[in-house]
């Protein structure tokens, strides 16, 4: 076991120092940064510091009429009212309003007004601050209490049909959430299947592993190499996670649409579940793919196909939004490599039942267990033909052979 | 007692019969020479000793058992094919091999340092290994080899890619374990590099055994075998000759089995236009020894095909 972690903690920090692990790891919480920072900066300047003019033909609009409405991050802008088309021009001109409306006569019938600035259109959320102002003098005879519930709507909550799930449209990320945890284990996946083949097929390239094998077994290993590359993974997850949660933090007081937000946690919990034999099998089939060929280039060449296998969901998604319970999907789900990114997808439509979750992951775990262990006797096979391609006949006569028992 | 004891060990590849019924034995505190030209089936023998291939017949014991985990940590090897990490750093590298084989990192830390001292290559340390020269790298392979303190060495043409002052360090190296009591199995194909320091050797050719034992007796045997002669006239295609190759001026025959070497003598006066000033019976070289034995292997061959 000595020579199990010692194999784990050398990859693992061979990985970690690599620039090209930097670079992929912090890129993705740079974006993030980068994304929320332009939405803040949108944000604060979509209203503007200026008032908004406007020029009433229909006799219907109060100026003094303002209504509390939902929170968007700042107080709304301050609306004036004009007598005539000259005094909001000239306003407009002396920099006083950012921009006017023209209200015509036949709003109520039309729904239309006209809108004139300078250089600069106003925000979406002035110009939505002012649509507010439009509703609230509509409804101002209405009581207020109805007046509110008008400008803000409704807050649905979709339920499962066995009430063990709910998604409120307020809490988006419940939603958004599993898809960009699929598309992340994907990235991952890929990232994970790369340093693999390339920890793999770097030692049978550089003789390292004529001095390895002489000093652990095969078992160690690889072994050693999946706990190893499993940790880069979680290591990477954490950044991520960690950088999203912060961000979000960060960002929740300038961008309503932060505002309200619940962690998925029981989302959460599942996806460790899974994401950790999946990065367990793919390194096992990562493995087994470097034992099998001398050299990176030939194994790039299949893992290609192999990364297919586990991206076959996206494939489906229009399936998955339109009837997230069908068979097909069910299978998906229960199939080892398609597990992760199917549950993921379908976790956002529908509830997956508690059998399909526990059978999911029972066959996950033991396919990378297998994977693993296959993947260690391959590559000891892959060693006894030293410099030779392996292919799947000779794989599959030598286990026959040697009734699948371990290639010390 | 034995170290190493392979028994009528055979591997092929394919068609290709790397190893055919290879037998012999090392004992402890012996430097042991697996000698042969390219492609005779050294490294294969070496790599079934050290489990690496499997034996397609013949059984092999290390330590007078199966080659077991805890009897890895007790070998050190250093294999033809050098293999270090090239995109990191030496030091790490070798204390990561080090731990592999059972020591803990400070104890490989203690006793890397006077390695490092003695192969020129402390100031290297911090180094990526792909950024060392091929000597350098050749050096450091076997520090990684010896760091562990191994009781038995295997250093496969442990001279390869050196140059001459190195050669020297390596042997004396080498000379050094032998002294201490370690048991030390190289091979090479360049056998005088290694016939000085061997106390047996397994001649190798084609895969088979050519010639095994002490290397003081092979050459007691063989003597009377090759002669050195200078002087002016044509030496070759004389009769009893096997081969006839000039150095320096100095002709060295190698002579057929139960040639004598005065019938050899007598030929040569013989012949016209001969001036002799020196006629020698030489102690022959390993390689000389080897030349007799496969090129009488080969005649014989001949003789009954």
């Amino acid at each position: 076991m000595r020579n199990f972690w010692l194999i784990a903690k050398h990859e693992y920090l061979k990985i970690v120092r690599q620039k090209s692990f930097l670079i992929g790891t912090l890129g993705i919480p740079v974006l993030i940064i980068v994304v929320m920072g332009v939405s803040i900066l949108v944000a604060l300047g979509q209203r503007g510091n200026l008032p908004l003019g406007y020029m009433d033909h229909t006799g219907i609009l109060n100026e003094s009429v303002t209504l509390s409405v939902p929170d968007r991050g700042k107080p709304p802008v301050a609306i004036r009212a004009f007598a005539d088309e000259t005094a909001a021009q000239t306003a407009l001109e002396v920099n006083t309003i950012q921009a006017y409306y023209v209200v015509p006569a036949d709003y109520v019938q039309s729904g239309r007004v006209q809108l004139f600035f300078l250089k600069k259109r106003p925000g979406e959320m002035a110009q939505e601050d002012f649509a507010d102002f439009l509703r609230a003098n509509l409804l101002a005879d209405h009581p207020a209490d109805v007046q509110q519930r008008m400008l803000e709507g409704s807050d649905v909550t979709f339920r499962s049909i066995d009430g063990k799930r709910e998604l409120k449209s307020e809490n988006v990320v419940g939603f958004i959430v599993p898809f960009v945890a699929a598309f992340f284990f994907v990235f991952a996946v890929m990232n994970a299947g790369s340093y693999m083949l390339q920890a793999v097929t770097d030692e049978k390239e550089n003789r390292t592993i004529e001095v390895l094998v002489t000093s652990i077994r095969p078992e160690e290993l690889i072994g050693g190499k999946a706990v190893g590359l499993m940790s880069v993974g979680l290591t990477q997850l954490g950044i991520w996670v960690l950088t999203t949660v912060i961000a979000l933090l960060v960002a929740a007081p300038f961008v309503p649409e932060v505002q309200g937000l619940r962690i998925p946690w029981s989302f959460l919990v599942v996806a460790v579940l899974f994401f950790v034999p999946a990065y367990a099998l793919i390194a096992g089939l990562m493995t087994a793919v470097g034992g099998m060929v001398t050299d990176l280039r030939q194994g790039q060449q299949i893992t290609g196909i192999l990364n297919l296998f586990f991206t076959l969901p996206f494939f489906f998604v229009a399936l998955i939004m339109a009837k997230p319970n069908s068979p097909l999907l069910i299978v998906l789900t229960l199939f080892p490599t398609t597990a992760f990114v199917t549950i993921t997808m379908r976790w956002a439509m529908t509830t997956v039942p508690l059998w399909q979750l526990g059978l999911s992951w029972a066959l996950l775990v033991t396919s990378a267990v297998v994977s693993v262990w296959l993947a260690a006797r391959i590559f000891r096979l892959g060693m006894l033909r030293y410099g030779q391609n392996l292919n799947v006949k000779t794989i599959l006569l030598s286990l026959r052979r040697n009734g699948l028992r371990a290639e010390r | 007692m034995t170290t190493v004891k392979v028994s009528h060990v055979s591997k092929s590849f394919g068609e290709v019969k790397a190893v055919q019924d290879v037998s012999f034995e090392v004992y402890p505190g012996e430097v042991f020479g697996l000698l042969g030209p390219n492609g005779a089936g050294k490294t294969t023998t070496i790599r079934m000793m050290l489990d690496i291939f499997r034996p397609d017949h013949g059984e092999i014991t290390i330590f007078d058992g199966k080659l077991t985990e805890d009897k890895k940590n007790r070998i050190g090897y250093m294999p033809e094919e050098r293999g270090l990490y090239k995109d990191l750093k030496l030091e790490p590298t070798l204390l990561f091999l080090a731990t592999l084989k059972g020591i803990d990192e400070a104890t490989a830390k203690a006793r890397l340092e006077p390695w490092l001292e003695r192969f020129d290559l402390t100031g290297f340390r911090q180094q990526k290994v792909q950024n060392l020269s091929k000597g350098m790298q050749q050096k450091a392979q076997l520090i990684a080899t010896l760091l562990h303190d191994p009781e038995l060495l295997v250093v496969d043409e442990p001279f390869a890619g050196l140059d001459p002052v190195n050669t020297r360090l390596v042997k004396d190296i080498i000379e050094e374990l032998r002294q201490q009591g370690k048991t030390i199995i190289m091979s090479a194909h360049q056998m005088h590099q290694v016939e000085e320091l061997c106390n047996r050797i397994l001649l190798i050719d084609h895969g088979r055994n050519v010639l095994y034992g002490e290397v003081a007796q092979i050459k007691r045997d063989f003597a009377g075998n090759a002669l050195t002669i200078e002087g002016q006239g044509d030496f070759t295609n004389l009769p009893g000759v096997l081969e006839a190759r000039r150095h320096n001026g100095t002709w060295n025959l190698t002579l057929d089995t139960g040639v004598d070497s005065q019938d050899v003598l007598r030929a040569i006066m013989r012949q016209d236009n001969v001036k002799l000033e020196r006629f020698e019976i030489a102690e022959p070289s390993l390689e000389d020894i080897f030349v007799t034995v496969v090129q009488r292997a080969g005649h014989e061959e001949a003789a009954n095909a």
